[in-house]
């Protein structure tokens, strides 16, 4: 055999295996540095090597950091790896791992998502908490996300709230000559929306309250029927009741604000100036987000930012309730050979006060602890962040959702479909309402 | 005697220049074909085989692939479904039928667009000066380079209703302020489609009208010029030159462009998933995303795969058809 044959079959082979090894190696996750061996001493007893998933964030991300760190040094036996993912990319990802088994020791899993995988997860064994412990340690509105028929599957660490509370520009709200000192009712709060509003050639070029978004809508609806007295399930949780009287005045409500043109739905909505975009290139001059946006936007805004305050909304009834969907939170894999030191870290950075407050404060996130909503936590964390204070005040009115049973095609295909084709004409309340029941009831199967 | 005959096919395969050849060959396709078979085949045979279970993944179902148990096995449930034309059936099969019609309605719009941009473009630049022809080729081909989410990203902001350049034209050219949303007021409907679904067809166009160019630019120069000067000399004029001679000529290639065109605009997902994320009121709801949605988004795994299952046969039978019609019977 020739000289030039055997390197072309070697050059063949070589070509073959990085190939192979090209396709084997596919994916976007990305491992901690330092996270691998670096504390994976034995002085504490065996050497455990925990993996644990989050979607990527630096602000969560390093939070997570921090807390593996944290509880690294105090068992120097145990070792952390953090991988990340973006956000779609982590969905799809934990959707086939966990079925096939090739799931982390820990999951950073958003609460709303995780009865839906209640199969693939441990429950929070009692000594590290009961659902009872769990109900006095944490808002009702997180923990409502890792509960599951009375079970508890993860700890969370952040109250993820949309409603509540409305970003307001104080300096559009000054030169519009609008008080902001806040609202007692609807009325008011629609009325100094119409002073913020410009309206050039009979198009709204800034919007006075920005409301239309999936999120922001869905959550007003809802929590307006609540406040309303009334209930968007039946008793049992096993149907949606949204074609009521009650629902017919929240949408009648939501829909009167795009009738007085102070925001135009076809323009502002979740797809052309999402609320956030809006509200920070300073085209909405009030808008309808958690308090997440303003840490997002704030580096590319800071001007905007100084002129932002948050001011709760107002109530329809007497009730201040309104709805808050699970925010992020600690699970444990049912696959994880290590659960029990899985459990004790979710516990050290989920349940103790102190760990939990550098979570939130790291993450510029809402604490999910009732204990650091209060006191001197409290005061670091408005320190931190004083957007927070308002958010604050209204949280204890905050209540979880529910377990529906298809949280984003209810909230991102139904509501939001009919509340806009209500808005728009295409549809009456009445047939808005009675489409939106239809089709939320068909999500039960 | 049959021992002799087997020594010798092994000779063939094993021994000698012609064994080290298919050996050889074996060797670089296996890899390709192996490729195929673990990332093609398995996931194609897997979604015909999902189509017939109510299969979601958060669900743990039996031990074998997680299969029966809490993930059923529904028969023809799932198509069954589809055929439900009820007024109160579920909204994953109205949004399905909307899927169908949209896909439809794009497929069947983007062909005769495309084809009519690129024929004639193509025999225009073929029509030109050696030295002009590879700037032209060069010039409708980039496009087909872009990624399509910055595609989609682009048209997003030329047709943004108050920053986008269309709308910034036109209220420079009428003094008013212009707000037209393009891409998200369900009202805006022209000749019944309706306008969010004509933007995402504008940007598929501009961007893959280069890819059937060249094509055609091949076609065309592959065609003899001695059967043109035959017209020609038979008094033919350029008009019928072309309509007569060159386009029949093309008939195989127009063929190929149609089907290529018709298949890649069944499967385009991400201009409507960038540019309108299927609104507004699901009127550019693909079927592309609304399997997606359905598979990714609510874990509808097994009606995902049905939905899918209905567009390999969409696609199946329009090519098949395509090919029927536009069959040619000689050669030249």
């Amino acid at each position: 055999m020739s000289r030039r044959t055997w390197t072309m079959r070697w050059l063949t082979a070589v070509f073959a295996v990085m190939l192979l090894g090209a396709a084997c190696t596919f994916g976007e996750g990305e491992t901690d540095g330092d996270g691998g061996d670096g504390g994976g001493g034995t002085t504490g007893g065996e050497a455990v090597t925990l993996r644990m998933w989050a979607h990527r964030s630096t602000s969560f991300n390093a939070a997570l950091r921090n807390a593996a760190r944290a509880y690294e040094a105090e068992h120097p036996n145990v070792s952390i790896e953090l991988e990340t993912f973006d956000y779609d990319s982590y969905i799809q990802t934990l959707q086939t791992a966990l079925p096939a088994g090739n799931a982390p020791d820990i999951i950073h899993m958003f609460g709303t998502w995780t009865c839906s995988y209640a199969d693939y997860l441990t429950t929070v064994p009692d000594d590290i908490a009961t659902l009872p412990d769990a109900q006095t340690a944490f808002f009702s509105g997180p923990l409502g996300g890792f509960t599951c028929d009375d079970a508890l599957y993860g700890l969370p660490q952040e109250s993820n709230v949309e409603y509540g509370a409305t970003l307001v520009n104080t300096a559009m709200a000054d030169a519009a000559g609008v008080s902001t000192d806040g609202w007692t009712s609807w009325d008011e709060l629609i009325a100094d929306a119409k002073k913020v509003t410009v309206i050039q050639d009979g198009a709204i070029t800034r919007a006075g309250y920005h409301f239309t978004a999936g999120d922001g809508l869905a959550h007003s609806f809802l929590s307006l029927i609540l406040q309303g007295g009334g209930s968007y399930l039946n008793a049992d949780g096993t149907a949606f009741t949204l074609d009521t009287p009650e629902g017919e005045r929240a949408l009648t409500l939501l829909k009167s604000m795009v009738d007085q043109q102070i925001i135009d739905p076809v323009v502002y909505n979740d797809e052309q100036n999402w609320v956030g975009d809006c509200y920070f290139t300073e085209l909405c001059a009030m808008g309808l987000v958690g308090p997440w946006a303003v840490a997002d936007y704030k580096d590319d805004y800071p001007e905007v930012t100084a002129n932002t305050i948050y001011l709760e909304l107002p109530p329809l009834e007497d009730s201040k309730t309104f709805i808050a969907d699970s925010g992020w939170g600690l699970a444990v894999s049912s696959d994880s050979p290590k659960a029990d030191v899985a459990w004790d870290f979710a516990r050290f950075a989920a349940l103790v006060p102190e760990n939990a407050e550098a979570w939130n404060l790291t993450s510029g996130t809402l604490p999910a602890l009732v204990e650091n909503a209060e006191g001197a936590a409290r005061d670091r964390l408005v320190g931190a962040f004083p957007h927070f204070e308002t958010w604050f005040n209204i949280l204890p009115n905050a209540q979880f959702v529910g377990q529906l049973p298809d949280r984003d095609r209810l909230y991102y295909e139904i509501i939001y479909n009919h509340a806009l084709a209500a808005f728009q004409g295409g549809e009456t309340v009445d047939e808005a309402l009675q489409a939106m029941e239809a089709e939320a009831n068909d999500t039960f199967g | 005697m049959s021992e002799a005959i087997g020594v010798g096919r092994r000779r063939r395969w094993f021994g000698g220049r012609e064994g080290a050849q298919k050996r050889f060959v074996a060797g670089v396709t296996l890899p390709a074909v192996a490729f195929m078979a673990v990332f093609s085949l398995l996931p194609i045979v897997w979604a015909f085989a999902l189509a017939f279970f109510d299969f979601s993944p958060r669900r743990a179902g039996s031990p074998f692939l997680g299969l029966g148990g809490d993930n059923p096995f529904v028969g023809l449930e799932h198509f069954k479904a589809m055929t439900d034309f009820s007024a109160d059936q579920p909204i994953q099969v109205s949004q399905f039928h909307t899927a169908v019609k949209v896909t439809l309605a794009f497929a069947f719009l983007v062909v005769p667009l495309n084809l009519a941009i690129t024929l004639p473009l193509a025999a225009m630049i073929e029509s030109v000066h050696t030295r002009v022809k590879p700037i032209f080729r060069t010039i409708f081909f980039l496009p087909v380079l872009a990624s399509s989410v910055g595609v989609a990203i682009i048209w997003g902001f030329v047709l943004h209703p108050q920053n986008g350049l269309l709308n910034g034209a036109i209220t420079r050219i009428t003094g008013k302020t212009t707000q037209i949303a393009w891409i998200s007021d369900p009202s805006l409907v022209y000749l019944g489609i309706p306008v969010a679904l004509l933007a995402v067809l504008v940007a598929y166009l501009w961007q893959d009208i280069g890819y059937n160019l060249v094509i055609f630019i091949a076609a065309l120069q592959a065609i003899p010029q001695s059967v043109k000067d035959a017209a020609r000399v038979d008094g033919a004029s350029a008009w019928q030159t072309f309509r007569h001679i060159t386009l029949p000529l093309l008939k195989p290639t127009i063929l190929l462009a149609s089907i290529l065109t018709m298949i890649s605009a069944f499967q385009v997902f991400d201009l409507f998933q960038v540019m309108t994320d299927g609104g507004p009121q699901d009127q550019t709801r693909a079927l592309s995303l609304d399997i997606y949605r359905n598979a990714f988004r609510y874990q509808q795994m097994g009606w995902a795969a049905a939905v899918s299952v209905v567009l390999f046969a969409i696609v199946f039978v329009i090519s098949l058809a395509q090919t029927r019609l536009l069959r040619n019977r000689w050669e030249y």
